[in-house]
């Protein structure tokens, strides 16, 4: 494979606003209510007043080696050999659902005619050099997408940031002096 | 609209979802076969303070679902049956206005013209600019202003540290950001904040999030103070009684920028962490290590909210305490600190001209004439606002009941629904009954529109081409319009055309450009060189990029900043307001921030809190809905289906509520339902909601609720009584205390 695109999401900047999970709606033309191409998310752990709060969004990883095109029986699941990018050809798919048992994630969505349906990375925005619509829309800049190494690289970058971040703050902290602010 | 089928194309207008006075983000409209299909950003537009970027919140993504809301109002009506009975006939536009212009005439001829007011929803720029500059020529100074949000805010901070608004993009360079009572990641999710503060955090910020529920910033705060509703006077003056105590301020600061420091720090004496433990539920040790962070960490920026500033009775006294805390640790105007207003983007590069509400028609004195005058009025006519003079919006509808100083007999409300905009929706019910002459603009079938003698109908932002926007940012400037995505419903006009013809229809016509709102839009690009077809034909709106740098912000600018203020300095003493009149002319106002706290509580009324046990108040903005309004939105009613009250697990249980429980709340006012939500992030002893659920969503078959007992609007439970309202600025505390019980059925 040439190349693999992936999102990266960044849940210390996801502030639950939904707009990730509306775009997608909006711009595929789903219906409020029915199917999520991509879904945000919460996790609550604790009790008052030491809580947690955890916030996902969550749409299809368009894994290596992705399970579910193994379990349909209809070969209706394909993964693009030029990006990695997993799609799904309705007309072949029965609805048979061997897709969300196989998918860890629990990520295929089954609308009003059986079939299913799940992220595809807004192939037509991609192909014009536009970002998926969820990561175009996001407000805080939690949701990343590109090659997996751009992304790494991302990550990587962000991660050193937060780290020297840190180290000004303990100084801080310890109320000693430093050179770096 | 010209399109050839099939093909899509993109028209550029603005996102209303975040209501009147809220920045509105530009967005690219989707149009095929003549149908408005999907939305983005305009990466030009400046949305979220940022270049180039398309984001937009989930309001902002649902645009095409305001086109087809079933509940629109289509035709004007007159009213045929009682008041509040909801029966009407239609009429023409022409019958329409040719009504209310002769019961201007006549009210102004028989009472004079300050017996006409306009409900103003927000600061809206129709009302702001035409709505201001009719009622001038008009000659009423009665403009009802909310009370509820930003300008009290704006004017306790102004009065003590002469400024009020600050830079957003500035506290990216903040060592400590607090989050004090303010809701961005509700209130303006893509307009910067909620975006700074998280870069501020990568950078290695602390923030302190002070808020009764864990909000979803609140959720990544190094501290969160979950305090009691409406106690936050009583935290900032324990915070100012640390910082002095223990000498943590900033000594140089204090002796060359603060006037009656000394005073200050006599009367917060009384105020130390141990008492203020009790009231706010913070314990006093908590109070200490976060005053200390506050007097120890430069920069520091303090972000104050509606929450503690204007809604409550003693949000001056707050904001006043937030705005010493800020400038006695030496934080006003400080790179990352409180910097005063925007950061230099260097000269506009397009330039409009600005519409003139001509101020000079309304004679000097008008202000004493004020029916329920929203500050003082001297401070009114010493020019301290600028927008011109104003009354209180409850105080105002309430005089329709009292009489006093005077009734007002004729009120416009457009874009605003006064039974969830203010408190006490019975009373305003009940004022609305009883007024001569009620005149409705707007979307939809709201409940107060029974009350309406003319309704109009209007457009929303999707229908219009009537209004310009313009930024200017370090990048260069932006230019856009309103442009139609789709012809109005039946005969709704825009609120800018309905000034224009009805200042024709009074004979104002010469000062309201004869009706043509054509030439009124002509005259503000004048200056521009742009003509209305270029920027209306411009697919993505004019930029015009810079290319010299931006200058360099200067700070420490306090001779500039502190030249209204007595002395030339803060004002820890406040001799502005201080001794002086106060808004009801009741009594005098204090020199000194000082505690009041809500009307009800568990400190405040023990005795009340044995039958009302829990404390009750509501978030002013979510970021799903726009107050009572767009819960007919399907893709954001699905995310907020039912009135919601979230409760602690624990409390719930103690009532026998499970999760998803539709319960009674009572308070000494009124009672509500709303369906329990658990939620750890709240203290046990707090309750919070949401108001303004009149609307349905017939796409989700989701009913909507009514606003008095037994429905879902939380107004209805608060204390509304006046004496309750802060002195200096009318604002009305939204805590009370209830009981709640398991519904059944």
């Amino acid at each position: 494979m040439k190349k693999r695109y992936g999102f990266y999401f960044e849940s210390q900047r996801c502030i639950k606003c939904w707009a990730c999970e509306i775009a997608c709606e909006q711009w595929h033309g789903i219906r409020a209510g029915t199917v999520k191409l991509r879904k945000v998310m919460e996790v609550t752990t604790g009790t008052f007043p030491q809580v947690t709060r955890i916030f996902l969004s969550v749409s299809c990883r368009h894994c290596a080696n992705a399970p579910c095109i193994k379990a349909c029986p209809a070969g209706a699941i394909s993964q693009r050999s030029e990006d990695g990018i997993v799609t799904v050809d309705s007309g072949k798919c029965i609805g048979c659902r061997s897709c969300l048992e196989a998918c860890p994630f629990g990520i295929p969505q089954f609308g009003e005619d059986g079939t299913m349906q799940k992220c595809d990375m807004c192939l037509e925005r991609i192909a014009i050099g536009q970002l998926p619509i969820c990561v175009a829309t996001c407000p805080t800049g939690a949701l990343h997408w590109g090659t997996l190494q751009e992304l790494s690289e991302k990550a990587l970058r962000k991660s050193a940031r937060k780290t020297a971040a840190a180290i000004l703050t303990a100084w801080e902290t310890e109320g000693q002096e430093n050179s770096c602010s | 609209m010209g399109n050839t089928a099939g093909a899509e194309r993109t028209i550029s207008t603005f996102c209303h979802g975040c209501g009147a006075a809220k920045p509105r983000c530009g967005i690219l409209c989707h149009v095929k076969d003549g149908k408005f299909i999907r939305v983005e950003g305009n990466p030009l537009a400046f949305n979220n303070l940022a270049y180039s970027r398309t984001s937009l919140c989930a309001k902002g993504n649902t645009g095409m679902q305001f086109l087809h809301a079933p509940n629109r109002l289509i035709y004007p009506l007159k009213r045929t049956g009682e008041k509040g009975e909801g029966k009407f006939q239609r009429i023409s536009w022409d019958e329409a206005l040719e009504t209310i212009a002769a019961k201007l005439q006549e009210v102004k001829a028989k009472y004079g013209p300050e017996s006409f007011g306009i409900l103003s929803p927000e600061y809206w720029p129709v009302l702001a600019t035409l709505g201001r500059r009719f009622l001038n020529v008009y000659g009423s100074p009665n403009y009802l202003h909310s009370a509820i949000c930003a300008t009290p805010r704006n004017a306790a901070a102004r009065i003590t540290i002469g400024f009020s608004n600050w830079a957003t993009d500035d506290f990216e360079k903040s060592r400590l950001i607090v989050n004090w009572g303010a809701n961005p990641e509700n209130s303006a999710v893509n307009q910067g904040q909620p975006a700074a503060i998280l870069n501020a955090i990568e950078k290695g910020a602390r923030l302190i999030d002070i808020r009764p529920m864990l909000e979803p910033l609140g959720s990544k705060a190094h501290i969160w103070l979950p305090i009691r509703p409406g106690t936050d006077c009583a935290l900032a003056l324990a915070i100012l009684n640390v910082i002095i105590g223990e000498k943590l301020y900033d000594h140089d600061f204090v002796r060359d920028w603060c006037y009656g420091f000394d005073k200050l720090a006599d009367h917060v004496r009384q105020y130390p962490p141990e008492w203020a433990e009790p009231i706010t539920g913070i314990a006093a040790s908590r109070i200490r290590e976060v005053s200390r962070m506050m007097a120890t960490i430069k920069p520091m920026f303090l972000k104050t909210g509606n929450g503690i500033g204007d809604q409550a009775t003693d949000g001056t006294a707050t904001i006043m305490a937030t705005s010493l805390i800020s400038a006695i640790t030496g934080n006003l105007d400080i790179p990352g600190g409180y910097y005063a207003g925007t950061l230099p983007a260097g000269p506009p590069l397009i330039k409009i001209k600005r519409i003139s509400t001509l101020p000079e028609r309304l004679p000097p004195d008008t202000a004493d004439k004020l029916v329920a005058p929203e500050s003082p009025v001297w401070y009114q006519k010493a020019g301290y606002w600028d927008g011109g003079p104003t009354s209180a919006y409850y105080k105002g509808l309430m005089s329709v009941l009292t009489g006093k100083p005077y009734p007002l007999r004729v009120i416009l409300a457009s874009c605003t629904n006064p039974l969830s905009a203010t408190r006490n929706p019975r009373k305003v019910a009940e004022a609305l009954k009883k007024l001569e002459f009620l005149i409705v603009m707007d979307l939809y079938h709201a409940p107060h529109v029974d009350f309406a003698d003319i309704v109009l109908p209007a457009c929303n932002d999707y229908e219009h081409s009537h209004q310009i926007e313009i930024r200017n940012r370090p990048e260069g400037t932006w230019i856009g319009i309103y442009n139609k995505i789709a012809d109005p419903p039946g005969e709704c006009r825009s609120d800018w055309q309905f000034f224009l013809d009805l200042a024709v229809k009074m004979g104002y016509g010469a000062d309201f450009w004869n009706g043509d709102i054509e030439e009124f839009l002509r005259e503000q690009l004048e200056p521009s060189g742009i003509t209305l077809e270029e920027l209306r034909n411009s697919p993505t709106g004019i930029f015009v990029k810079r290319t010299e740098p931006p200058p360099e912000p200067r700070y420490r600018r306090y001779t500039e900043l502190f030249k209204n203020l007595p002395h030339g300095k803060v004002q820890c003493y406040n001799e502005i307001i201080g001794g002086k009149l106060n808004n009801d002319g009741s009594g005098t106002l204090p020199y000194l921030p000082t505690y009041q706290g809500p009307p009800e509580g568990l400190a405040q009324t023990p005795e009340l809190a044995k039958e009302y046990p829990l404390i009750l108040s509501d978030v002013h903005a979510d970021r799903l809905c726009q107050h009572s309004f767009f819960n007919d939105i399907p893709y954001l009613r699905e995310h907020q289906p039912y009135p919601w009250i979230r409760i602690n697990p624990a409390t719930a249980r103690k009532y026998g509520i499970q999760n998803g429980d539709w319960v009674k709340v009572e308070s000494p006012h009124g009672w509500c339902k709303f369906k329990a939500e658990y939620f750890e992030g709240i203290p046990p002893e707090v309750v919070m909601t949401r108001r303004g659920w009149w609307q349905s969503c017939e796409e989700l078959g989701l009913p909507g609720y009514p606003y008095l007992d037994g429905g879902s609007e939380v107004n209805n439970l608060y204390n509304p009584e006046e004496k309750y309202f802060d002195k200096f600025y009318s604002q009305m505390p939204k805590q009370t205390l209830v009981k709640i019980s398991r519904l059944e059925g």
